[in-house]
């Protein structure tokens, strides 16, 4: 047989247009997971100044929170958060086998309810430094 | 590929794992936001108050379960989400160890933390 | 000699005339092109609705066609056409190059599966109404080999991997415990519910082709080979033994767990298999296989 031609990864990010509700999820579930994964690195990493002494760590995070791009990071965290946790439900009553015709519909649902709950907790994630 | 038979893979038990430990997730990490972001206000928070919650046995262990649950789901999705692009051969064992070893000093260090917010210091005198 | 000078005579003419024929035949077949592009245009004329065919070309034995292109064939419409009749009339009036599977056209065979606009189809199956806003004409139509597997010829691609996962779970029926006697072999009409749909599977290779893990991991079986193996674990006349053969099969690292609900292959699957659906079940059917015995 002649060789044959490799057009490496058809149907990925470049036809991003065509994807699938089910393809979006696992793409969402995948970049929240690694964002979260890396949240849980640094945040054990912050909260290790209480080793060190107690006005350390109050000074640290205090610090920290005083900053208003540190607070724009929460929220994006949030809505992180909140999608892994949406979607993860979701992708657990898969597992269980329940609701398998309305899956996309379902993904739609957790998108737009993570939006509600972001929107909704901005004014107190902001609050004090804005 | 039916003749590669695996016998270091516990059949499924990961996977198992992942979906028990989200469960559990769903439910603390949620508990923890509220009472970290709602009920206290994250910029509010000092050495005093961390100390005052780490006290209380139940929240202290509660935390401790809340770290080794997300060190092996986040770890273990991160393996497998490289598992499925493709890493295989030496490359995955290289990865799948250091995976181990990282979560490893993860925990340790977490609960190094979590002793020191609830006063009992181990290691250097605060 | 003379026998000879006759015989080289008679080999010249024949020569000749073998020359002759073949050349008679080319002009023969020059012309015939000529004709079924001319009736390609009194039928483009004729027709009320035309559409333009975009077909991905790639032939790595002509120099000229190494470089992957799309060529474009106009294409009257009739009613009642499918992809495949529209690649069938590009390939018959056009460009009698053009290469790609087909034989039964009636969505049995398998052959057919093409990546059309996007997502994965059967050209017999697809009719050109249907990939049009609303039920129209699409005024243009794209028409690629199936992603993720290799292309051998413009819409050709090996099937070999998709064969080899597919042969990995053994499917085939092996019933090791036989009834007594010379009973036939009863199966409830329950149970034959429960695996009809996993019946119909054609091994076109659609699925596979959609699925993001597929195409990343090269080990992970597929929801074709997984379906499969559905098919005879989940059948009542299978034995218990061979039962739990198979779900050791299915149960290593890249069996069932590799699979991560993303739904593409239930999507596209041409005989509406609920494939992810199957592929669930096979998961807690192997951990609660797995947790009986600790």
């Amino acid at each position: 047989m002649s060789q044959s031609y490799d057009r490496g990864l058809v149907e990925d990010f470049g036809r991003w247009r065509e994807f699938s509700a089910g393809m979006w999820a696992w793409v969402f579930h995948k970049f929240t997971g690694w964002v979260l994964v890396g949240y849980l690195f640094t945040h054990i990493a912050v909260l290790s100044t209480a080793t060190i002494s107690a006005e350390a760590y109050t000074q640290t995070i205090v610090g920290l929170e005083s900053l208003l791009v540190i607070r724009f990071l929460e929220v994006g965290l949030l809505a992180v958060a909140v999608f892994h946790i949406l979607n993860g439900l979701r992708l657990l009553f898969v597992d269980l086998g329940v609701g398998l015709e309305a899956q996309d519909k379902s993904f739609y649902a957790s998108l737009a309810l993570t939006g509600a709950i972001v929107v909704a907790s901005v004014p107190t994630f902001l609050a004090g430094a804005v | 590929m039916a003749d590669y038979y695996s016998s270091f893979e516990p059949k499924g038990t990961r996977w198992l794992l992942q979906r028990l430990t989200a469960a559990f997730l769903v439910v603390v990490l949620a508990f923890h936001f509220m009472l970290l972001h709602f009920v206290n206000h994250a910029a509010e928070v000092t050495f005093m108050q961390t100390n005052l919650r780490m006290s209380q046995p139940g929240y202290f262990l509660t935390m401790v379960a809340f770290l080794v649950t997300a060190t092996f789901h986040g770890v273990n999705g991160v393996y497998n989400a490289l598992v499925n692009q493709g890493l295989d051969g030496t490359p995955k064992t290289v990865v799948k160890y250091g995976l181990i070893l990282a979560s490893v000093l993860l925990v340790a260090q977490g609960i190094r933390v979590a002793m020191a917010m609830a006063g009992f210091i181990i290691g250097p005198a605060a | 000699m003379s026998t000879q000078v006759t015989e080289q005579e008679t080999e010249t003419e024949e020569q000749s005339s073998h020359q002759r024929r073949r050349l008679e035949e080319k002009a023969e077949r020059a012309a015939s092109r000529d004709r079924m592009r001319e009736r390609a245009e009194n039928d483009l004329d004729e027709a009320d609705t035309t559409f333009t065919l975009k077909v991905f070309r790639y032939d790595p034995e002509i120099p000229e066609k190494e470089e992957p292109r799309f060529d474009t064939f106009e294409v009257p419409f009739t009613k009642g056409m499918t992809v495949l009749d529209s690649l069938m009339y590009a390939r018959d009036h056009y460009d009698s190059s053009l290469t790609f599977r087909h034989s039964c056209r009636q969505a049995v065979c398998g052959s057919d599966a093409l990546f059309v606009n996007g997502t994965q189809h059967l050209g017999c199956k697809t009719q050109v109404v249907d990939l049009g806003d609303d039920g129209g004409v699409p005024g243009e139509i794209r028409v690629e080999p199936l992603p993720h597997q290799e292309v051998v010829k413009d819409l050709v691609v090996d099937m070999e991997h998709f064969y080899d996962q597919m042969e990995a779970v053994e499917p085939y029926f092996d019933a090791d415990e036989l009834p007594d006697g010379m009973e036939e072999q009863r199966q409830t009409r329950e149970n034959r519910e429960k695996i009809k749909m996993s019946t119909r599977c054609i091994w076109c290779g659609a699925c596979m082709s959609s699925c993001n893990v597929a195409a990343g991991n090269n080990e992970y079986l597929g929801p074709a080979a997984i379906n499969k193996a559905y098919k005879f674990a989940m059948d009542e006349r299978e034995g218990e033994n061979r039962k739990q053969e198979r779900l050791e099969i299915i149960e290593q690292e890249h069996g069932v767990w590799r699979c991560q609900t993303q739904f593409s292959c239930t999507e596209v699957c041409p005989k509406d298999i609920p494939l992810t659906e199957h592929i669930q079940e096979l998961k807690r059917e192997a951990v609660k296989n797995n947790l009986k015995f600790w």
